[in-house]
C-alpha cells in the first residue's frame, strides 16, 4: 500500500505546492487524482516517484509510505527498483530512439527478466506498437507515443503505476481504448494505478476511489461511483471547458522550469 | 601524383585518430551537453601516462596498455566528477569556460610531472615501409589507422547493440525519462567520461607513437574537436567521417601550400561548414511535434 501523510511540497525551498496532501492507493486498486490546472497533480507524483529532485521540489514535511517504509527522500532510481513507476504526462518518448528501443530501456531495472516475453506481453496490450517497432518514436502519433510510454512502464513490471495525464489532447476513441487497456493491464497483472486526469468523466468510470486536489490541498475524496454524482464535481467538469488555453500556458511554463539533473 | 597519394595516405591515417578521440567528444556531447575542450589535453595526459609504463618503466607493450587503459578510464571519471557533474543543466557559457580552464590545469599537471620537453622517443609500432603502387607507406602509421579504426568500429557496434550502449543513447535523449526508469544517470555519466577518457588516451598513444610524446599533441588532439563539429555532433559514425575529412584536409593543405598551413586550415573549414550546415553533416534531425 502507498501512504501520502500531510505531504508538503517545496520548490526551490520557497514556493509552497502541497500544503498537506493524504491519500492512499491499496494495493491492486485503481485511484484517480482529479483537479485543475496548477492544482498540485504532477507534484504529487513526483513527489511518490523521487523525481521532484530533478525540479529543485522537495518534500518538506509529512511522510510518504510504500509498504511499510518511507521512500521520501530517495533517489528517483531506488524508488522506481521499489516497483513505483511514474508515466510522465506528455508522452515522454526517448525521440531519436525506435519504439522497441524504448521499450527495452523500460524493462532494464528488471533483474533476470526474460524480454522476449515481456515485449510479447506490451505488444499483446498494443497490438499496434508492435507493427511500429522499428519507427522512430518521435514521429509517431499522439495516441501512439502514450501507448508507448504507457508500454515501458509495463516492461518494469511495476507494483504500482504512476500515470500523468494519459488522454490530454488525444481523440476520444483513443482515450477510451488506453482506459480499457489500463483496466485490463490493472486487473490481470495486479498493478495498482493512481491516474491523474483532466478527463474526469473517463477517470471516474474505471477507478474505485477519487480524491480531487485544489490548491496543494486534497479538497474531496470518495468511491469514484459517488464523487460522480457531487455537485461540485459536476462543476469541476465545467472547467474543463477551458482547458485548451491553459494548457498551451502551462507547456510555455514547463519549458523555462529550471532543472537540476543529479 | 606520388606525392598526392603519400599525403592522401598520411591524412587518412592521422584522420583515424581524430575521429576516435573525437567520439569521445561526441558522447560527452551526446550524454551530458558538455562541449569538453579539454578533449586534447586528456589525450595529452593519456599519451604520457603510458609513456610512463612503456617507455619510463620499460614495460611490455602489451602491459603498458593494459595498464594505461585503466589509468585512462578513471582520468575521465575524475574529471566528470570532480568538475563538470555541478554543471549539468547550467548554461553552456560556463561549462564551456570551465573545459578551456580545465585544459590548462591538465596541461599543468602534465608538465609538472614529465617536463616541457619532447620525452625520449619510443617504439610502438614495428619500424618498417610497404610499397603501395609508387607510395610508401610506414607500417607504424598502417598499424595506427588500422587500430583507429578497429577500436572506432567496436565503440559504434558498442552504441548500437548492447545495454549499457543503449542506456548511453537513452541518456542522451534525456535524464529525467531515464531516471523515471529507475535507470542511473549518474552512472552512465560515468562510464561515458571513462570510455572518453580511453579514446582520447588511446588517440593520445598513436599519435605519440608517431610524432613523438610532446605537449604539442594537444593542440593536433584538438583537431577532433572541428572532426566533431562537421560530423554533426551527435553521431559517432560522423566523428569518424569528420576525422578522415579533417585529417585529409591538414594533409593536403600541409603539403601543398606550407607545414603551417595544415592546421588553421582545418579550422577554416570548420568555420565554413558551420556556416552552411550549422548542425554538419550527420546531426540528429530536430524531431519537432506539437
Ligand atoms: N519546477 C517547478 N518550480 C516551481 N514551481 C513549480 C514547478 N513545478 C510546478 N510548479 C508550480 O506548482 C504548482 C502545481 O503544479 P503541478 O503540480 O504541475 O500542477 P498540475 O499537475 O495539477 O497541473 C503550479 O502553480 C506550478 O506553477
Ligand atoms: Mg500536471
Amino acid at each position: 500500500m502507498l501512504k501520502l501523510n500531510n505531504v508538503e511540497v517545496k520548490y526551490v525551498g520557497v514556493i509552497l505546492v502541497l500544503r498537506g496532501v493524504s491519500l492512499e492507493v491499496r494495493d491492486g486498486a485503481i485511484v484517480a487524482l482529479l483537479g485543475s490546472n496548477g492544482a498540485g497533480k504532477t507534484t504529487t507524483l513526483k513527489a511518490i516517484s523521487g523525481l521532484l529532485h530533478t525540479e529543485l521540489g522537495e518534500v518538506t514535511a509529512g511522510s510518504i509510505e510504500y509498504d511499510g517504509s518511507r521512500i521520501d527522500g530517495m533517489d528517483p532510481e531506488q524508488i522506481a527498483k521499489r516497483g513505483i513507476i511514474q508515466v510522465m504526462e506528455g508522452r515522454q518518448v526517448l525521440g531519436h530512439l525506435n519504439v522497441e528501443e524504448n521499450l527495452l530501456l523500460g524493462g532494464y531495472i528488471v533483474k533476470n527478466s526474460d524480454i522476449k516475453k515481456d515485449l510479447d506481453m506490451v505488444y499483446d496490450y498494443f497490438p499496434k506498437l508492435k507493427s511500429l517497432r522499428h519507427s522512430t518514436s518521435g514521429y509517431l502519433s499522439g495516441g501512439e507515443q502514450q501507448m508507448l510510454v504507457m508500454g515501458r512502464a509495463m516492461m518494469a513490471h511495476p507494483k504500482i503505476m504512476l500515470l500523468d495525464e494519459p488522454s490530454l489532447g488525444l481523440a476520444p476513441l483513443i482515450v477510451d481504448e488506453i482506459f480499457d487497456i489500463v483496466t485490463r493491464f490493472n486487473a490481470e497483472e495486479k498493478t495498482s494505478v493512481l491516474i491523474v486526469e483532466q478527463n474526469a468523466r473517463a477517470a471516474l468510470s474505471i477507478t474505485e476511489y477519487s480524491y480531487v486536489m485544489e490548491n496543494g490541498r486534497v479538497v474531496l475524496d470518495g468511491p469514484s461511483s459517488k464523487l460522480a454524482d457531487n455537485e461540485d464535481i459536476k462543476e469541476f467538469y465545467l472547467g474543463l471547458s477551458k482547458l485548451g488555453e491553459k494548457k498551451s500556458y502551462r507547456q510555455v511554463k514547463h519549458y523555462k522550469r529550471r532543472k537540476r539533473w543529479l | 601524383m606520388e606525392f598526392f597519394g603519400k599525403i592522401v595516405a598520411a591524412g587518412l591515417m592521422n584522420g583515424a585518430v581524430y575521429g576516435l578521440v573525437a567520439i569521445g567528444f561526441v558522447l560527452i556531447y551526446k550524454s551530458s551537453s558538455v562541449l569538453n575542450f579539454s578533449q586534447g589535453y586528456m589525450l595529452l595526459l593519456g599519451g604520457y601516462i603510458f609513456w610512463s609504463f612503456r617507455g619510463g618503466l620499460r614495460l611490455d607493450l602489451f602491459l603498458s596498455l593494459l595498464l594505461t587503459l585503466p589509468c585512462a578510464f578513471l582520468m575521465g571519471i575524475l574529471i566528470e566528477r570532480i568538475t563538470l557533474r555541478p554543471l549539468i543543466g547550467q548554461p553552456l557559457l560556463s561549462m564551456i569556460t570551465v573545459t578551456i580552464f580545465l585544459s590548462l590545469v591538465l596541461e599543468g599537471v602534465a608538465s609538472l610531472f614529465w617536463g616541457t620537453y619532447p620525452l625520449e622517443q619510443i617504439t610502438i609500432f614495428p619500424k618498417g615501409a610497404l610499397k603501395l603502387g609508387k607510395t610508401v607507406l610506414t607500417t607504424e602509421s598502417l598499424f595506427a589507422f588500422g587500430l583507429a579504426i578497429v577500436v572506432m568500429m567496436v565503440l559504434i557496434f558498442f552504441f548500437r547493440y548492447t545495454r549499457l550502449g543503449l542506456s548511453m543513447r537513452g541518456v542522451a535523449e534525456g535524464h529525467e525519462i531515464m531516471q523515471s526508469m529507475g535507470i542511473s544517470v549518474k552512472r552512465i555519466l560515468t562510464i561515458c567520461w571513462g570510455i572518453a577518457g580511453v579514446a582520447a588516451t588511446l588517440g593520445g598513444i598513436l599519435l605519440g607513437g608517431t610524432l613523438g610524446f610532446q605537449l604539442g599533441l594537444s593542440h593536433i588532439g584538438l583537431l577532433a574537436i572541428p572532426a566533431a563539429f562537421i560530423g554533426g555532433l551527435e553521431s559517432p559514425e560522423g566523428a569518424v567521417l569528420g576525422g578522415l575529412l579533417i585529417g585529409l584536409i591538414e594533409s593536403i593543405v600541409s603539403g601543398y601550400v606550407g607545414k603551417a598551413a595544415g592546421v588553421p586550415a582545418s579550422y577554416i573549414v570548420l568555420i565554413v561548414v558551420m556556416l552552411f550546415r550549422p548542425y554538419g553533416f550527420f546531426g540528429l534531425e530536430r524531431i519537432e511535434r506539437v
